[in-house]
């Protein structure tokens, strides 16, 4: 083993087990860290960036875990030493170079994270809009074309979808794991959140906002069906031979609607 | 000696009466105004909890000499343990010596992290299982949220106690600037903390956010909180006030800002933020108050209010309050790092330098935790980038760690072992933050247990780790013997693996769709082999820090005799005996060298009178 803490040997040795471990904690953490159904194509956009994330997470934490693990052991005290370390205040060429490569970094990651951003929110031309609206502890979706209102919230595979969403009481949030975006719902205010599901199935929207009591069971069912399918869906509910509730968005009655969408809710 | 000679007794007695004469006030009023009805719980319940602070206040004692000057009566600075009682008592009541308060406030913040982390562990257990176990969704809430507030208050206390009894040792300072305003900063903690507690008989439900509409509708609990919140804020302020002062003022000839002792820097840096944020946390808390009290409509769009209003003034402070859980536990380890490395601090001014940085860039960053809110969508830029830009300073201070270590001659008693450690797990909390900043990935995570646990790894390895490398260090100094070395080893190596396990199993679950905050979750995400492990981490974690508590209280009175400096340290309070005297220093130091001149044969950091002055 080199004697000098200078010496270029370690810095190798060092290096070859930072590559190793980086390649390896990747796959750890990709492992440790599986992410739901990629059910949009908002999903595909953030799934890469997260997948570069987790990369660049794997790299910096075997960067320095490794370099620190390699200083316990090979720079360790022997017993009876009682010798001070090499002394050396500081390299001043090293501290600009890790602060400006991070720099660098930190401009690179922000450029592609501006990129998903504007791929994850952009409008796209033929949207089926919903309004969406949250209560304690339920929620009611309403397809201002057809006039359909319910509970459980169909669309489309595969088209864009768009939510124009309100709460009537405190805030809650609008999240579909499998969509991957999220956005709160707040009071006196409409927010929106854009998404197009891309594989077919039943999923769940989920209150992700702390909302009282309930909710933890603050949750809806999801369809996501081919057109086909989506227009006998509004067809069957705009002919009436849906349950009453198609009947109840009227917003100036909330009451009546809390009391239909709680017992729709535990049916 | 009575138990009535004890300052907390009376206290405790003063805000029992205070909150009866503050509720007796209210009803009078209400009675004499004509209101109906005259018993109206939330604001009777309010006056108790204020004049009931004041009446701890008064009852403890931390008014008197102020009150003693608008008499215009001399109240000379009583040095040493009160006369005729035992020593130990001195804790227990209002007393100036910096180390005192440190003791009290390091003492009241271990306490009150247990308390914090008996909430955790409750509800842990719960979570183990989906189902209702043994919580039902009411009391599970309010569980979460006092957690949530019972942990914060001990952080603060925690960084109030390494701050006040290091600060003025480290810059040979006879003690704080104010010393009478240091004892109130303190003792304003404990109704605090008291009322902080009393909500539980309420219960509360929003999380230690508390964002309206829910904090104004829900249950009567909320007020108990928000006060308990500005009283501990108020104790905030006043302490890093005094902070500031002591480190601007009361340094020895020769300290230059940049030979000051790197923590020094660090508490300068979250003093900075203290000061300067904590109002608006302060108020925020207070408008929610009002809010429920009086129907001011701060935060209702009924009465022209904005509920995402609350969230800017709640994160202006709330954001930067991380660092300033965070920068002391970094300041301990740069403290700690030279001395068991043998080595001079690696870039010392870029390290102390990177903490303002952070204390500054902490400012400009709070929208991020609310790029789901519903604000500007155009908002969400600028604070993704100045969110990554927080990595930069951090970046600096984890490779000058390693720059420290590197070629040093490392030994690993406890103290050490905690503070690798702590980078160890404030390396996670780090790396885990960019996804969360930058706004598409944080959509997806946002609200999730990837949050819960990128929290918990950046104050676990931010404060936590560093505090008890900090206890465990300082212990010689602080009671002159030496704590179990074995019971600490075993403690550590507890508590790193289970922090780790639990702090990737929260992660793992938040990306396999757990959301935050929730009772019960649905069997189907596949979850609960993950919940398991973090709940027997957890467990593990607990177990481990009642051990170190026994190896404290233990060796306090079995513990070997440390000696002066058993950590071959440089810095000036370890050229002082152990356990440091009533007056620190016999005589004034002078700084004449570089604080982590580490292997230069014969160099000094300080020089001291001979301690045969010392003669007091």
């Amino acid at each position: 083993m080199p004697k000098s803490a200078t010496d270029i040997r370690h810095f190798i040795i060092a290096g070859v087990l930072v590559a190793i471990t980086t390649v390896l904690l990747d796959l750890l953490l990709k492992a440790i860290l599986p992410m739901p159904v990629q059910g949009s194509h908002q999903a595909q956009v953030i799934d890469q960036l997260t997948s570069w994330h987790l990369t660049l997470i794997a790299f910096l934490f075997s960067l320095v875990v490794v370099i620190m693990l390699y200083s316990l052991f090979v720079f360790r005290k022997k017993d009876g030493d009682e010798s001070e370390g090499a002394h050396f205040e500081g390299n001043t060429v090293l501290e600009i170079a890790w602060t400006v490569i991070p720099l660098i970094v930190v401009f690179v990651f922000g450029f592609f994270g501006v990129r998903a951003l504007s791929d994850v929110t952009r409008a796209a031309p033929d949207e089926i809009t919903v309004n969406v609206t949250g209560f304690q502890w339920s929620w009611l979706f309403e397809y201002p074309d057809s006039g359909v209102a319910s509970n459980e919230l169909v669309l489309p595979v595969d088209r864009a979808a768009r939510m124009d969403m309100t709460s009537r009481d405190v805030i809650h949030s609008f999240w579909i794991p499998e969509m991957r975006v999220k956005q709160d719902l707040v009071p006196g205010m409409t927010t929106t959140l854009r998404f197009t599901p891309s594989v077919t199935g039943e999923y769940t929207v989920d209150c992700a906002e702390l909302c009282g009591l309930s909710h933890y069971s603050m949750v809806a069912p999801v369809r996501i069906v081919e057109q086909a399918e989506y227009e006998q869906w509004l067809a069957e509910r705009t002919a009436g031979t849906a349950p009453a509730l198609a009947q109840t968005g009227d917003e100036t009655d909330a009451d009546t609607d809390v009391e239909t969408d709680a017992d729709a809710q535990s049916n | 000696m009575t138990l009535w000679s004890l300052g907390l007794v009376r206290g405790v007695v003063g805000q029992i009466v205070g909150f009866a004469a503050g509720m007796a006030l209210v009803i009078a009023s209400r009675l004499l105004f004509g209101f109906d009805p005259v018993w109206n719980q939330e604001p009777a319940l309010v006056g108790g909890i204020i004049i009931g602070s004041i009446g701890f206040l008064i009852g403890v004692g931390a008014l008197t000499d102020w009150f003693k000057w608008m008499r215009g009566i001399e109240t000379p600075l009583h040095h040493g343990p009160p006369h005729g009682r035992p020593a130990w008592t001195r804790y227990f009541g209002v007393d100036y010596n910096h180390k005192v308060i440190g003791i009290q406030y390091g003492v009241t913040g271990i306490i009150l992290l247990g308390i914090g982390g008996m909430f955790a562990v409750i509800f842990r257990t719960e979570l183990a299982a989906s189902g209702f176990q043994f919580l039902n969704p009411s009391n599970y809430n309010t569980y979460l949220s006092m957690h949530g507030w019972a942990a914060l208050a001990a952080i603060l206390l925690g960084i109030g106690g390494m701050a006040n009894y290091l600060v003025p040792l480290m810059i040979g300072a006879e003690d704080m600037a104010f010393p009478r305003l240091n004892a109130f900063a303190f003792w304003i903690n404990v109704p605090g903390i008291i009322t902080l507690l009393m909500s539980l008989n309420y219960g509360w439900d929003g999380g230690w956010t508390v964002y309206p509409p829910l904090s104004v509708l829900g249950p009567v609990g909320y007020q108990f909180t928000f006060w308990a919140v500005f009283l501990i804020g108020l104790s905030s302020i006043l302490g890093s006030l005094n902070l500031i002062v002591t480190i601007l003022r009361m340094r020895p000839p020769g300290m230059s800002l940049f030979r000051m002792p790197i923590f020094v820097w660090a508490v300068f840096a979250t003093s900075l933020i203290q000061l300067t944020a904590t109002q608006f946390i302060g108020q925020a808390f207070l408008m929610l108050s009002f809010e429920r009290l009086l129907g001011m409509g701060f935060f209702d769009p009924d009465k022209g209010g904005a509920p995402i209003l609350f969230q800017h003034l709640f994160w202006f402070y709330s954001h930067p309050a991380v660092y300033i859980f965070v920068l002391p536990g970094l300041g301990i380890i740069s403290e700690i790092l030279p001395v068991f490395s043998r080595k001079p601090l690696f870039g010392y001014r870029w390290i102390a330098l990177s903490s303002i940085a952070i204390a500054l860039v902490g400012f400009l960053v709070w929208g991020h935790h609310m790029f789901t809110s519903g604000y500007g969508e155009y908002l969400r830029v600028p604070f993704m980038i100045s969110t990554l830009l927080v990595a930069v300073p951090t970046g600096v201070k984890f490779f000058s760690w390693l720059g420290t270590m590197w070629g040093g001659k490392l030994s690993f008693p406890t103290p050490m072992l905690f503070v690798l450690g702590a980078i160890s797990v404030f390396l996670i909390g780090g790396l885990s933050g960019p996804i969360l900043a930058t706004t598409a990935t944080d959509l997806f995570l946002h609200d999730t247990y990837f949050v819960v646990g990128h929290f918990h790894a950046t104050i676990f390895g931010g404060f936590v780790f560093p505090f008890f490398a900090a206890i465990y260090f300082w212990y010689p100094k602080i009671t002159g013997r030496m704590y179990d070395e074995t019971l600490g080893k075993i403690h550590f190596w507890l508590m790193t693996p289970a922090f780790w396990t639990m702090s990737l199993g929260q992660m793992s679950v938040g990306v396999m769709g757990m959301r935050r905050r929730i009772a019960d979750y649905d069997p189907a995400l596949g979850v609960e082999f993950g919940h398991v492990l973090v709940t027997i981490a957890g467990f593990t974690i607990a177990f481990s820090v009642l051990l170190m508590i026994y190896n404290l209280l233990h060796s306090a009175e079995t513990g070997r005799v440390a000696g002066n400096n058993p950590w071959r340290s440089r810095s000036p309070e370890w050229q002082i005996p152990s356990p440091a005297p009533e007056h620190s220093y016999a005589s004034p130091i002078t700084v004449v060298g570089e604080p982590y001149d580490y292997g230069i044969p014969n160099s000094t950091y300080v020089h001291m009178a001979p301690l045969a002055a010392a003669d007091d």
